[in-house]
């Protein structure tokens, strides 16, 4: 669940989800779920010249099993604390 | 149970399609007077949409034995598009896996030689809802969330690599492990990873994002571990 509270602390931060099928949507992250099913606020295709007809969807929900990345912004992230904490739960298991 | 979309062609009581009740299904909303899009075909004619906890199923005004299905397992995202450049009419926007699909646009050469020609249904991968009243799309935009979270993915691949990687042990050689369907990733081997990119700023931002590989996997199988043995000593 680490990841879970990590990406919590990202809401209203923008980012960069990629799919599995090559789309990248930017928006602003709404909500994040325990599945890391995502929601992004004004949100919009990166790639518009592939795919116009998506050029801009207001509210967008991600199914979490699609995701391939999300890119951050770099101010969201502490790399120390996260490693930190990844190492801690990873012996916790 | 398959991806992709389905043939309803049998209805039940007062017209509404037969749900599976003893599997937990249950009716969320009805929307009467909405049409549907096949990806870039024409609308088929009205129909009314049946919401339910597992599936959206859309049902033809017109012709009874018409109507479509889809699993929410299968509807990978959704969206509310109101920009008229998009689409004319506002409309909820979704994408959906298919069975063979996956990336692949392997109609090039055949299958559209006509554009009536029936089309595939267990190939499309992009719907549109436009019900008639557009001040509808944010109920069902929130249907469809509430709808979505309650259809996770079932274990579905491997359990075997889905173990942890960290970038600064041996993620350079063992990338077997690193593939699609693999878990978490730290990629420590960006030239200027988070926290230590001092003045790199306007050199290339993407360097100094820290990227993440998202599992479908979530993290209640921490005993994997055990299976993966990387390198790590400390435990």
């Amino acid at each position: 669940m680490l990841f879970f509270s990590y990406f919590k602390e990202l809401v209203g931060k923008e980012v960069t989800v990629e799919l599995k099928n090559d789309i990248a949507i930017k928006g602003i992250l709404h909500s994040v779920d325990q599945y890391l099913n995502i929601k992004l606020e004004n949100s919009r295709v990166v790639d518009q010249d592939k795919y116009p007809h998506m050029l801009s969807v207001r509210n967008c929900f991600i199914r979490g099993s699609v995701v391939r990345y999300v890119l951050l912004p770099p101010d969201g992230v502490d790399t120390e604390l996260l490693h930190d904490a990844t190492r801690r739960e990873a012996r916790a298991g | 149970m398959g991806l992709g979309f389905v043939e309803v062609t049998e209805r039940g009581e007062a017209g509404k399609p037969y749900f599976d009740h003893e599997n937990g299904e249950e009716l969320m909303h009805v929307e009467p007077e909405i049409a549907l899009v096949f990806g870039t075909n024409p609308p088929e004619s009205p129909g009314t949409l049946y919401i339910s906890s597992k599936r959206v199923v859309w049902l033809s005004d017109l012709d009874r034995r018409k109507g479509y299905a889809v699993d929410f397992l299968s509807v990978s995202l959704h969206a509310i598009s109101r920009d008229p450049e998009a689409y004319p009419s506002p409309c909820i926007y979704a994408q959906i896996e298919t069975e063979a699909a996956s990336g692949e646009e392997d109609d090039s050469d055949t299958s559209d030689t006509e554009p009536d020609r029936k089309f595939e249904l267990s190939k499309v991968t992009e719907m549109r809802l436009v019900p008639s009243n557009p001040s509808h799309l944010d109920t069902l935009f929130n249907v469809f969330c509430q709808c979505a979270e309650m259809n996770p993915d079932q274990d579905e691949e491997d359990g075997e690599d889905a173990g942890w990687v960290f970038g600064d042990e041996e993620a350079g050689d063992d990338d077997a492990a690193l593939d699609e369907d693999s878990g978490w990733c730290f990629s420590e081997n960006f030239a200027n990873p988070i926290g230590h990119s001092n003045g790199v700023k306007d050199n290339d931002l993407s360097r100094t994002i820290l990227e993440f590989q998202i599992d479908d996997q979530r993290f209640d199988d921490a005993e994997e571990m055990e299976n993966d043995t990387h390198a790590d000593s400390r435990r």
